[in-house]
């Protein structure tokens, strides 16, 4: 249920039907209901107002990711969000963190390829402070050498933390490369070495100028406070932050995949093979999207899944073996990946992977498994929406993806909308050789560490 | 239900413009704070107990219609035979590998055809070992049957237990590629010696070992009714529960349940050095820490505050220190476990091959500062706001809140234990900080483990004394 009115009016979070009056399999309808206006600088603004916690969560998602980033600046989109903690006009650098862990609260910020977030959760009477430190950022931020030299040494940290520390980190980043063809995805959120070092103070305040305006946000407030009383703070915090001409639109045209791509990595660093595979896909929020969805799911989606059951358990080839269909603006693909147990070949692990998806598009999964995928996503979804955090950070997400807040309350009716023939179809569609992209991680050559170690 | 209280919380921002209060963050002292701290009251749960001794703890959340079982089975790797440490992690491991009614397969097929989902755990150290349930409120009544089943009925079939050691053996090689884990197998073998606690994953030797009648003796003995506590959350009452609850575990045989002692962790050993060799490594990465106390110890109080104020999260000395003045890592923080056997003080970072020099020098200047210096007013105010306010966002957390209500049990902490908390944080003081750091923090037993490339670490971490050096194995390189 989503109402969009012109005024914003006082709404709570609603239960459409008392649960004294449930009856065993009638499932409770539960949806979020949220209240939108723009501010006359193009601010979007969409909240919540819900009373059944006293604390208040905002989300600020800037239409800002890795897809804007320019060849030679890879990494540059996360590294500038790293500098959204390092001060502005009326905020010391480090500060944001003391204010918002001192006074009870949580805050994170998160770049991937589609979008920039930041948020805070905090006691419900610390809603003006959550709402100056999001504003005077988006005003004013402190653009300095010295700060971005030192987030750059931490962003650095990041990615030997994530990837070139931890096995398989580098096969990851190769998979991304090779499956796509545009550069807007075909290069990693994180961004190589050389890149990050590259980046320049006139870089980032190009960037914030240009992405970091308010017609080019959207923010959401959930949680404890009264509509009207937060959105006239909104307004008196980020009204007066001037607009600024729209970014570029990215091109976001995919080529079609012609045939398999593959490749191999050495990894010094991992003790078993891997085997990674990414079929090429759809955008999210489409049809064949959550197909896919439900098709993954069966397929690979915890221990009752065709790969686990086959390859884990019956035939013992592999220790783990998962995946997920990807979702993103633009095309997005479903990943399977695998580590075959000591002894076992990676191609004979990728043939028994192979033979179940050639049985799902035979035959396409039963009806055990869409009532799985069905109601797994609703489990999911009413998880998602329990905490006020979660529920901004959602909307946030569907409005600057999708321009579609809305569909944090829709979402589960177009899960439930998928037939096994759409399965069977889209199985058939996009779980294609000539669609796929196959990276083999191999073991480097027992190297002699322990005694180059003692030789020191 | 909240009310408003003024606390004795100092404003944010007495130091001036630009003055760096703390090392790694300017405080310019302009955002608008309430200098309220909300006191918030927390939700209670209702109890029951069963003829058969079974406790039963109800918290009601109606926010959305899921619910969440926890069946908390009083003993758990404590409880391990000596020679068979995993016993208890490898039976509740077991349990959804087959029942006398289920296969392992019809188990996980119809749990998540429910959307649901099953999960069971036992530590190598832990008090308890855990069964826990989620899922659709509407789907309660199965869920709630296959739930009863496992922990109940499970079979322990032969094949399948050969099954878990095949797979859970390649998976303790496919581990030790995670430096994280090398360093915490290291930093608690050395903190623990021969204690149960120093196992972090169970060792294959005794894996091997175990038989399907080890797992069934282990589950005979120690899950019965009189041994567990079943704590429920969720779009639920107590008064629907019980039929359900008696229906599944009325018949539930009670059993002399064997005491288990609670080994007591060893007298602390000299201060030594790790090295564990990586090769290719690009990182090291830093364990430092002691023993520490025991979860009803009377300084558990100042040790929590002293642990907020040193790595406690982004707003601590570690992370400023390292990561935003020194610019030698993505994150640097402390932690504190507690048991009913004394926890660890420890602090952790991964940093660049080429700055461990620049990492040790600032990880012993801190530990050394909490000892040496009575921290700040301001510190001390802002980790005692952060531990009280914090509870405020846990009330939209129930599991969390019901995990609090089992903790409490386990622990024999008194019924108010929760609802006084907050009091017990606020009466700390800056003393109470210092004399804990004095008494834990004992340098000379600092336990310091680093894995890396040890060509490169060697040196350096021998500036702080004599370095034993292992190889990703765990083998001692000569």
């Amino acid at each position: 249920m989503i109402r969009r009115d012109k005024f914003i009016i006082a709404l709570l979070m609603c239960v459409l039907t008392a649960a004294s009056t449930i009856t065993a399999q009638t499932p409770r309808k539960v949806s979020v209901n949220f209240k939108e206006t723009t501010l006359k600088n193009g601010l979007r603004v969409i909240t919540v107002e819900d009373h059944s916690a006293p604390v208040v969560s905002i989300n600020i998602a800037y239409n800002v990711g890795s897809r804007n980033e320019r060849q030679g600046r890879t990494g540059f989109a996360h590294l500038f969000e790293h500098m959204m903690f390092k001060g502005s006009e009326n905020v010391g650098s480090g500060e944001h963190f003391l204010l918002v862990f001192n006074n009870g609260g949580n805050m994170n910020g998160t770049t991937n390829e589609d979008r920039t977030v930041y948020f805070e959760a905090l006691p419900a009477n610390q809603l003006d402070l959550a709402l100056f430190l999001e504003a005077d950022r988006m005003r004013s931020l402190a653009i300095t050498k010295d700060n971005l030299d030192n987030q750059r040494n931490a962003v650095q940290e990041e990615r030997r933390l994530g990837v070139d520390n931890q096995p398989y980190g580098k096969s990851g980043e190769v998979q991304q490369e090779l499956l796509y063809d545009n550069f807007a995805y075909k290069h990693t959120t994180i961004g190589s070495m050389e890149d990050l070092n590259a980046a320049t103070v006139e870089d980032v305040s190009q960037f914030f100028k240009t992405y970091y305006a308010p017609n080019n946000a959207v923010l959401t407030l959930v949680g404890d406070f009264k509509t009207d009383d937060a959105v006239a703070r909104i307004r008196k915090n980020f009204e007066a932050i001037p607009r600024q001409p729209d970014p570029p639109p990215v091109d976001m045209t995919e080529p079609e995949q012609k045939a398999e791509r593959r490749t191999s990595v050495e990894d010094q660093l991992a003790r078993l093979p891997q085997v990674d595979i990414a079929f090429k896909a759809v955008p999210g929020n489409t049809k064949d999207f959550y197909a896919l969805q439900v098709l993954s799911a069966a397929l690979q989606t915890g221990r009752s899944s065709r790969l686990y059951q086959r390859l884990v358990k019956e035939k013992e080839m592999v220790t783990n073996v998962g995946g997920f269909m990807d979702e993103k603006r633009g095309v997005g693909a479903l990943y399977i990946s695998a580590n075959p147990r000591p002894g076992v070949k990676t191609e004979d692990v990728e043939a028994a992977i192979y033979d179940e998806i050639e049985r799902v598009k035979s035959d396409s999964i039963a009806d055990w498994e869409l009532q799985k995928a069905k109601n797994t996503t609703r489990r999911n979804y009413y998880n998602g929406i329990q905490s006020s955090l979660n529920r901004a950070i959602t909307i946030g997400q569907y409005a600057v993806y999708y321009n579609e807040p809305g569909l944090i309350n829709t979402r589960t009716d177009k899960v439930d909308a998928v037939t096994r023939e759409d399965v069977k179809r889209v199985a058939n569609k996009y779980l294609q050789q000539s669609n796929r992209t196959v990276v083999i991680t191999t073991l480097k050559a027992k190297s002699d560490g322990a005694a180059r170690a003692a030789g020191q | 239900m909240l009310a408003l209280a003024a606390s004795s919380a100092l404003a944010q921002g007495q130091t001036g413009p630009g003055a760096p209060s703390t090392k790694g963050a300017v405080i310019k002292g302009r955002a608008p704070v309430s200098k309220e701290v909300l006191k918030v009251k927390l939700p209670r749960a209702q109890e029951a107990t069963l003829p058969n001794g079974l406790r039963v703890v109800v918290l009601e959340d109606h926010k959305v219609p899921t619910v969440t079982m926890q069946m908390v089975i009083l003993s758990g790797g404590l409880s391990d035979p000596s020679g068979n440490h995993g016993l208890a992690a490898t039976t509740a491991a077991l349990l959804r590998e087959g029942t006398q009614k289920r296969t392992s397969k019809e188990i996980a097929e119809q749990t998540e055809a429910l959307g649901a989902t099953l999960n069971t755990n036992a530590g190598l150290s832990s008090l308890t070992s855990t069964v826990s349930a989620s899922g659709l409120v509407e789907n309660l009544d199965q869920t709630l049957d296959i739930f009863a089943d496992i922990v109940r009925n499970p079979k322990f079939a032969a094949d399948e237990v050969e099954k878990y050691k095949t797979r859970t053996l390649a998976q303790l090689q496919f581990q030790r590629s995670s430096p994280q884990f090398l360093a915490a197998e290291r930093f608690y073998r050395a903190i623990y010696g021969a204690h149960p606690a120093a196992f972090v994953a169970p060792p294959a030797e005794a894996l091997k070992g175990t038989t399907a009648a080890d797992l069934a003796r282990f589950h005979g003995t120690y899950y019965r009714p009189n041994n567990s506590i079943i704590a429920i959350v969720g779009d639920v009452t107590l008064k629907e529960m019980m039929p359900k609850i008696e229906r599944a575990f009325g018949d539930w045989q009670k059993g002399d349940v064997p005491q288990t002692s609670i080994p007591v962790a060893p007298v602390q050993s000299n201060s030594r050095i790790f090295l564990i060799d990586r090769p290719g490594s690009v990182q090291t990465v830093l364990q430092l820490g002691t023993l520490g106390i025991e979860r009803n110890d009377p300084d558990y109080f100042p040790l929590l505050v002293a642990d907020k104020i040193f790595g406690g999260g982004p707003a601590a000395r570690l992370f400023l220190n390292l990561r935003e003045d020194k610019g030698y890592t993505y994150g640097a923080y402390s932690n504190m476990s507690t048991s009913k056997y004394r926890g660890v003080m420890m602090a952790s970072s991964e940093v660049r091959t080429d700055v461990t020099a620049g990492a040790m020098k600032e990880f012993m200047y801190e530990f050394k500062r909490l000892r040496e210096e009575p921290v700040t007013a301001t510190e001390l105010d802002n980790a005692k706001r952060a531990i009280i306010g914090g509870f405020a966002l846990s009330l939209e957390q129930p599991q969390a809140l019901l995990q609090n209500i089992i903790t409490q049990k386990i622990y024999d902490l008194p019924a108010d234990y929760w609802d006084t908390y907050p009091q017990r944080v606020a009466a700390i003081t800056a003393e109470d900080v210092q004399r804990v750091a004095q008494k834990y923090v004992n340098m000379g037993h600092l336990q310091i483990v680093a894995v890396g490339d040890a060509s490169k670490a060697r040196d350096v971490l021998a500036k702080y004394g004599s370095v034993e050096v292992y190889d990703a194995e765990g083998k001692p390189v000569q």
